[in-house]
């Protein structure tokens, strides 16, 4: 395979644009994803019963083939950006939501207990006690929710969103293999940037998760 | 308006006929009716399922009662805020339950922050409070992860006094560590007691726990009836029930010991020598005890073994002691068990014997008590007493409070 390196060279105006329409296009998902997950994680762990058919509900939708649901959404909402970006908050629920879930989940019974007996609210204890508690594992749900995401959004390009997946599908076209090389391997280092980005997220916020590792190790 | 004459100025906390019952027929409380008076320890003691952690935390209304009334200082706890409420209420639990995201000395300043006091502030007095239970200020800056399990339980007690609230709750806070840390804790938690005087309540399904801890202990069996509410004396003493009799154990008649005084008791004193004395007449005397010139113990001989002076006599060690007035006749029992001789020496503080007392005049004490089934309390202890004892206890593999070379202090 011949890498045309010049062309590259010309056109990374070009290509940073996409970058930047692909990750926005792919993230914003995961971000509205987050903001219904994490209501709903919490009202599941209030009400149990909520859980399996919200969990059922999510998983249904990834179960369904991206192309097929960008279809779907077709009908209604057109050749427009949210097209792309409804299925993919749909699939970064399914993943969002049981690591919302099992963080709440993981704020162990006494540490639960002393909050209320300290004379913590239900809603104080969630936002100081219960959702710090939960931040490792609910940023694992975003990191693989993120970059598969990065990963999914290039189909969009079907339905003529931009980003990476146009220089993929046009590299294609044109018979040119360069930009399906230069879209792919910017996919691909957008998604390790943002993984890494999430990891250093974590590392911050969670310097009690930190002393922990140092621990066991 | 409540009529509730302030008779009892020393009543803090009141339990009326509480009863707890859940919409499946269990029954958790059953009419329990109490008073754990201001500035002591009272202990629930049972076995599993017998209600004394629903009892307490009807306190601080983490479980509402579905029948009668818990009042603090006079007043139903229902007409306070849950949450206003707690805050004025330590809470220790058995496994600590610290914040893992927040440093040691965030966790111990929890409730200042709820009470909207300045970080600075709430922080000094974490590490003032660090330091009264007994960590090194070092830590902090630590995490809970980063700290053993009796560490953490200190800083959970720590974390319960931070807004130094008249009342405290206890739910099996020495329960999850082993029995040397668990010895160390409890003799912490009487000395910071005897400094702070709360209205403490203590749940324990340890009688041992609950009788070295309790001004006053409640026994509650399964189904939450509370069967007896007596001073660990009289519950040692005079159990009100086979149930009571059972639970306490086999060895109650010794353990009722522990709460007999030793400055009771008619020492001997014939049988003490000083070193560069006489023999004398040791008619009837098996052992002789011979001490130095401030009168500490330096051993115990045999009167026909002594040929010539007695400093050049073969002692045999003297063993344990035990303090005239801080030990009980428990502990001079034993050492009189431990002892050679078969005889306890009984020294005072500065270590020097004051005199020495057999077996049968040891148990000749708890005779009288038992004579006299209305004889209350033989020695009621402070809690500074309780401490000094329970730290002895906790330094000693032996569980001897005095010994020979006497104490420091």
């Amino acid at each position: 395979m011949d890498i045309d390196w010049g062309w590259i060279g010309e056109h990374t105006s070009q290509l940073t644009d996409h970058a930047v329409i692909h990750l926005r296009l792919a993230l914003l998902p995961v971000l509205f994803g987050l903001m219904i997950s994490l209501p709903l994680g919490v009202l599941c762990r209030r009400w149990g019963w909520l859980y399996p058919p919200s969990l059922t509900i999510a998983n249904i939708f990834y179960a369904i083939p991206s192309l097929a649901l960008f279809m779907i959404f077709v009908q209604y909402t057109g050749l427009t950006a949210s097209t792309v970006m409804i299925p993919l908050t749909l699939y970064s629920l399914a993943v969002l939501l049981p690591n919302v879930v099992d963080g709440l989940g993981s704020v162990a019974e006494p540490v639960r207990q002393a909050a209320t007996a300290m004379g913590f609210g239900t809603l104080r204890r969630l936002v100081q006690v219960e959702l710090p508690i939960a931040v490792p594992v609910v940023i694992a749900g975003i990191r693989v929710a993120a970059v598969s995401s990065i990963s999914l959004v290039a189909v969009g390009q079907l339905i003529g969103q931009g980003g990476l997946g146009y220089d993929i599908l046009r590299g294609y076209q044109l018979d040119f293999p360069t930009q399906i090389f230069a879209g792919t391997v910017l996919i691909i280092i957008l998604a390790l940037v943002t993984d890494a980005l999430l990891v250093l997220l974590q590392w911050l916020l969670t310097p009690w998760a930190r002393a922990r590792r140092g621990r066991a190790s | 308006m409540d009529q509730r004459p302030y008779k009892d100025v020393n009543r803090l906390i009141t339990f009326e006929g509480v009863t707890k019952r859940y919409p499946d027929g269990t029954v958790a409380l059953d009419d329990v009716s109490l008073e754990a008076p201001t500035g002591q320890i009272t202990v629930f003691v049972g076995t599993s399922g017998g209600g004394k952690t629903t009892a307490l935390r009807t306190i601080n209304r983490m479980v509402e009662p579905t029948g009668g009334r818990v009042l603090i200082d006079g007043e139903d706890v229902r007409d306070r805020q849950p949450a206003q409420l707690r805050r004025g209420i330590g809470y220790v639990i058995q496994h600590a339950g610290l914040f893992p995201h927040r440093t040691i000395e965030d966790n111990i300043a929890t409730v200042p922050y709820l009470l909207r006091q300045s970080k600075k502030q709430a922080r000094a007095k974490a590490l003032e409070l660090m330091e009264r239970v007994g960590l090194d200020a070092g830590m902090a800056k630590r995490y809970p992860f980063q700290l053993s399990g009796g560490q953490q339980q200190r800083v959970g007690v720590a974390r319960a006094l931070a807004a130094d609230p008249p009342i405290m709750l206890m739910d099996e806070p020495f329960s999850a560590v082993d029995p040397v840390v668990r010895a160390e804790l409890q003799a912490e938690f009487l000395r910071l007691q005897a400094e702070l005087h709360k209205t403490i309540v203590f749940v324990t399904h340890d009688i041992d726990e609950a009788i070295k801890l309790g001004d006053n202990i409640a026994v509650f069996q399964t189904g939450g009836k509370l069967v007896q509410f007596d001073s660990p004396e009289n519950l040692l003493a005079h159990p009100s029930s086979e149930f009571v009799a059972d639970f306490i154990g086999q060895n109650r008649g010794i353990r009722s010991l522990s709460f007999a005084p030793t400055s009771e008791l008619n020492l001997r004193d014939d049988l003490v020598r000083p070193v560069g004395g006489e023999l004398g007449d040791t008619t009837g005397l098996d052992w002789i005890l011979v001490v130095d010139d401030a009168r500490r113990p330096l051993g115990w001989v045999r009167p026909g073994e002594v040929t010539g002076a007695l400093s050049d006599a073969q002692l045999t060690s003297v063993g344990p002691t035990f303090e005239v007035g801080a030990s009980s006749v428990r502990d001079a029992l034993d050492t009189a068990v431990l002892s050679l001789a078969g005889l306890a020496v009984g020294v005072d503080e500065s270590g020097a014997v004051v005199g020495v007392a057999g077996g049968t005049d040891l148990l000749s004490v708890q005779t009288h008590g038992r004579d006299d089934p209305g004889h209350r309390p033989h020695l009621h202890k402070s809690a500074a007493a309780k401490a000094t004892e329970a730290e002895a206890d906790a330094l000693s593999d032996d569980h001897v409070p005095a010994d020979t070379g006497g104490k420091d202090a």
